[in-house]
């Protein structure tokens, strides 16, 4: 069971400072106010392939609730471990070729794969009829890939006994799965997460916007500035 | 303010930020040192070592599941649509 979400977009920013805002997009709420759900951000590898001048990043984000509430609900705790834990970590690994003017990004999730995955995958490039980097707008393909293998799971963890649990289904005496079916139930975090991740895009595109203007407005070196007195704020309201 | 996972690495995470932007911005988007970051190399080290605690906190082990469970997941779309873009990222995390 595959849902994709296809969307192209465009930004009226230049290719590189695009990609600058990629990498500056979790890094404060008061730069993205569309960011307040980012908990952490980490690098944990980057570095320029010689041969081909790419830039290669692997970066670890903690996200707040990356399931929908609906979805939760639809999970017995002892698979969601409890809705205590909302948080979920998504690994981000993209590549920048500022020779070629494109940039590859993919996010995906790394706990809760079992109950869905959600693979993000994001082609930024200047725009074919301009081909130069200093063309003034950038497009921007995303694609997403969600795959519930829940009743996959279910249907394995059954095992010889499905017999049993179909017949158990059929009289009605089964489990709250049993009862919806494993197909049903699929389909439902699958079309629910999509309607989310819809949302979300609208937001995240919202923030790139937003982080996109600010550079315009104060360059690379005010945003630097501006994330530089909000830490420190952040610092005297932890110790006043 | 964007924080590491692990608090304690916080400083060392922003200096090293802080280098990579402005190496981004200032050199790599202009053309000057595309064959090398090592500008910044010695805060990432310095950070980077300061992340072993994600170990402590299961993420490494999350990552080789997350690995097994994608190599199975693309086996399985890639089999049946050639990926459009070739370019695409694989994982590859160095922790």
């Amino acid at each position: 069971m595959v849902l994709t979400h296809t969307t192209k977009d465009s930004y009226s920013h230049p290719f590189p400072t695009v990609t600058l805002a990629f990498f500056l997009r979790y890094c404060s709420p008061q730069l993205n106010p569309f960011a307040s759900h980012v908990l952490s951000t980490d690098t944990i590898s980057s570095h320029v392939d010689p041969a081909t001048g790419r830039l290669h990043t692997t970066r670890i984000h903690l996200k707040k609730s990356r399931l929908p509430p609906a979805v939760m609900k639809l999970l017995p705790t002892s698979l969601t471990g409890g809705t205590s834990d909302k948080a979920s970590y998504i690994l981000e690994t993209s590549v920048v070729d500022m020779r070629e003017g494109w940039m590859a990004t993919e996010s995906r999730n790394l706990n809760y794969v079992g109950v869905l995955s959600v693979v993000e995958r994001q082609l930024y490039t200047v725009p074919a009829a301009r081909p130069s980097p200093a063309a003034d707008s950038t497009d921007v393909e995303t694609r997403v890939v969600f795959r519930s293998r829940l009743g996959d799971r279910i249907r394995d963890k059954l095992g010889q006994a499905q017999a049993q649990a179909e017949a158990a289904a059929n009289d009605g005496s089964g489990g709250f799965f049993a009862r919806l079916g494993a197909r049903g139930i699929q389909r439902s975090i699958e079309s629910l997460a999509s309607t989310k991740t819809q949302d979300q895009l609208g937001k995240s595109r919202e923030g790139m916007r937003i982080i996109l203007e600010r550079l315009r407005q104060t360059g690379i070196m005010g945003v630097l500035e501006l994330r530089k007195m909000a830490r420190e704020r952040s610092l005297d309201a932890a110790h006043p | 303010m964007s924080q590491s996972l692990a608090p304690e690495c916080n400083e060392l995470k922003e200096r090293y930020d802080t280098c990579f932007l402005k190496w981004y911005s200032e050199k790599y988007l202009r053309g000057i040192g595309t064959t090398d970051n090592n500008e910044c190399s010695t805060l990432f080290k310095e950070y980077s070592t300061c992340l072993q605690a994600l170990k402590e906190r299961g993420i490494d082990k999350l990552l080789d599941e997350a690995r097994e469970d994608y190599k199975e997941n693309d086996a399985t779309l890639m089999g049946r649509k050639k990926c459009k873009s070739p370019r695409h990222p694989g994982i590859s995390v160095g922790i």
